[in-house]
């Protein structure tokens, strides 16, 4: 279905309720609706035209526009297209119909909607706080313009965590913020029969940075690039490039030929030594130390071929706007095909030796099951989609950099279980190692940075998606004044992933519970990326809540 | 089951011991490391290039007086992108290999450079002057011309 009977078909659909159509470039229509026609749009997209939820953006336009907007961003991914569905609200009565009844997916962004911008979801089936500490005063929402980036309000007193109430029979198991399995805060609390988990509760966003806020009211746009890398330690060259990239749709210009080799190249690199470290992590989470040993000595030779390439091992700094500001210079090819030969050879061994251990296998085949339905509904993405068997993977289904050229596939498994998420990933970790070689062979000539001939003017808006090693990545941005994007909306994979877990663990045991978080390689502060100023939590122990508060702050300072 | 755990062994075996010496013995990184930027000062014309893209904001213009321009670098902060370098029109700073920065006196990573500059003679504020001549001429002009060798 081509753009135009899209656009076609919602007009027959939603008659003068679809306000305007437009498709500024390829691959990215914005359409702009009736707020009552916001949840019947939404429906009609996902179950008519085929397009899986990617997530929401609140958009405060008060000042430009005398309204707040909500924007849900879908994906045809057989059709390369992303569509836009945006619905104003004024002001007074900010409220839209929420859309998670009929679109599960949504169920996290539009709480966050309703925490950072004001914009309620009525009829949200979980209208709890998501992002916002519970003692954030009510009313008060941080990604508003008129809120300033280092305002600090007062907490409310005696604010309590609104927890889901345990079923019937059950006891709850609490596990974290802290705890020794992965090492980012995030409480999980499991509502357990027996030792069988019956269903769970997640309070998160434990590490709010104000990145997003940053974005539009501190930094510019090439400064932004150094920003989104530190949005994930592991993953963070995903992060600059898919900013980069919608921030070069938004200006209307392309980075040259070989800036996009190299940036498909780096982001392969991220992939062999991500899934290396996710494979002796998962290693670790089983007690098999030997893998974590193993897998993480034949990746740091790729740590230091980074440092050598880019000049250093993690934050290579590589991408602005318009190109990258490094080569990576035919005198270096050798010593990466060296490289990556060796990593090749090394994890075809223990591939070989792993894949017969009885003691991983009974850990992980039948466990965690998340069914191609489920994985479907919640769209999940990345290897935790494709070990249920969904064919999604952002570099055939929206080329960007070089992936028109560097054709892949995308690389699934009908297992649903968490060896599944295992063989996936590592059938792409040699995928990516054939890309690597394919992308040095057949790398163009020719200059790193694209020249622009005036400001990024504002009001244009990019959206760009990077298949991450967890999944696909996607940056939203509005261009704006000064310089700087007037909204810039991230989501990392793990956002949407982790909203499947309450499904993965259904019926496992306890035992079992840190394995299936494992298996879709979760990172929490990627997903905790958005919003405002400082980590507030305290619990009550030898030191009151005010006195940890008070600590923390100090070693914050400068 | 007994082949793979075998295979696990010779893998482990064959890897041996890969724990370098360092800290006892040193480990120079890669060439092109970008590790903390020096700044010479007497090349430095002022201008602020490298404060205006530093993402971190570490780096503080001020103009104490008409005529001096003090750049203050404060590199606890720093996130090593390098950018200031890469900006800066005179090369005045340069990217070290120095990685082991750690320090108990923050004092050791902050870097104060004192640039003299013209003052316009309505608004007395600083300016960069067009040449090397006219710099000459700037009051207080304390620069030391590079050695020849």
């Amino acid at each position: 279905m081509t753009t135009q009977q899209v656009i076609q078909e919602m007009r027959e659909k939603f008659g003068e309720g679809l306000r305007a159509a437009e498709e500024p470039a390829p691959g990215a229509l914005y359409l702009t609706v009736d707020k009552e026609l916001i949840r019947p749009a939404s429906r009609h997209l996902q179950d008519k035209l085929d397009a899986r939820f990617v997530i929401s953006a609140g958009i405060d336009r008060l000042a430009t526009e005398g309204c707040l907007s909500v924007t849900h961003i879908f994906s045809r991914d057989k059709a390369k297209q992303f569509v836009c569905l945006r619905a104003d609200v004024s002001e007074n009565g900010a409220e839209v119909e929420a859309i998670t009844p009929d679109v599960v997916a949504a169920g996290w962004s539009e709480r966050e909607i309703q925490d950072l911008v004001g914009v309620k979801a009525k009829g949200h089936p979980d209208p709890r706080r998501l992002v916002l500490p519970d003692d954030w005063p009510e009313g008060v929402h941080p990604l508003r313009k008129d809120f300033p980036y280092d305002a600090n309000p007062e907490p409310v007193e005696g604010a309590e965590v609104k927890f889901k109430e345990a079923p019937e029979g059950t006891s709850t198991v609490v596990v974290g913020p802290f705890y020794p399995v992965l090492e980012e805060p995030a409480q999980l609390r499991l509502f357990v029969d027996g030792e069988r988990v019956v269903g769970c509760d997640y309070r998160g966003f434990y590490n709010h940075r104000g990145i997003e806020k940053l974005g539009d009211s501190v930094l510019t746009y090439n400064q932004i690039p150094f920003v989104a890398e530190r949005i994930c330690g592991i993953c963070g060259f995903i992060h600059s490039s898919c900013y980069c990239e919608a921030a070069e749709q938004a200006a209307g210009v392309q980075a040259p030929r070989r800036a996009r080799y190299i940036r498909s190249i780096m982001l392969e690199v991220e992939r062999i030594h991500s899934h290396l470290l996710w494979l002796g992590i998962a290693g670790h989470i089983l007690g098999f130390d030997t893998v974590l040993m193993q897998a993480w000595r034949i990746r740091e030779p790729i740590m230091w071929l980074c440092e050598k390439i880019t000049g250093s091992r993690k934050s290579f700094g590589m991408n602005l706007v318009g190109g990258v500001r490094w080569d990576i210079s035919p005198d270096i090819h050798p010593e990466i095909l060296d490289c990556i030969g060796q990593i090749e050879k090394e994890s075809l061994a223990v591939v070989d030796a792993v894949q017969g251990d009885t003691t991983l296998l009974v850990r992980l085949k039948g466990v965690g099951i998340l069914p191609e339905e489920d994985a479907r509904s919640v769209c999940v993405v990345g290897p935790t989609a494709r070990g249920s068997n969904v064919d999604i993977d952002a570099r055939v289904d929206h080329p960007y950099a070089a992936y028109d050229e560097l054709q892949t596939r995308a690389i699934t498994n009908d297992g649903c279980d968490n060896w599944a998420r295992v063989v996936v990933r590592l059938e792409e970790l040699f995928e990516s190692i054939r890309l690597v070689r394919e992308g040095l062979k057949t790398m163009p000539d020719g200059p790193l940075m694209v020249e622009f001939a005036e400001e990024i003017p504002a009001g244009r808006q990019g959206v760009c998606t990077v298949e991450a090693p967890r999944g696909e990545a996607i940056h939203y941005l509005i261009t704006g004044e000064n310089n700087r994007p007037d909204r810039w909306r991230v989501r990392a994979p793990t956002y949407q992933n982790l909203q499947a877990l309450p499904l993965m663990i259904k019926d496992e045991t306890i035992a079992d519970v840190p394995i299936t978080l494992g298996s879709m390689d979760p990172c929490f502060s990627c997903t905790e990326r958005v919003e405002t100023v400082d980590v507030r939590t305290g619990r009550q122990a030898m030191l009151s809540k005010e006195d940890l508060l008070r600590l923390s702050q100090e070693k914050s300072e400068r | 089951m007994i082949l793979s755990k075998l295979k696990e062994a010779i893998i482990c075996l064959g890897a041996g011991r890969v724990t370098l010496p360092y800290p006892f013995a040193p480990h120079p990184p890669a060439e092109g490391f970008r590790g903390k930027v020096e700044v010479d000062s007497e090349k430095c014309i002022g201008c602020g290039g490298c404060a205006n893209v530093c993402t971190p904001r570490c780096i503080v213009v001020t103009d104490p007086s008409q005529d001096t321009r003090v750049l203050e670098f404060f590199l606890e902060r720093c996130t090593y992108c390098a950018r200031c370098a890469e900006v800066c029109p005179e090369e005045a700073i340069t990217v070290t290999e120095q990685f082991e920065t750690a320090t108990n006196d923050t004092q050791d990573m902050h870097i104060k450079a004192e640039v003299y500059m013209g003052s316009c003679q309505r608004c007395g504020r600083c300016f960069e002057t067009s040449t090397a001549l006219d710099k000459l001429m700037v009051t207080g002009f304390q620069g030391v011309p590079e050695s020849g060798e």
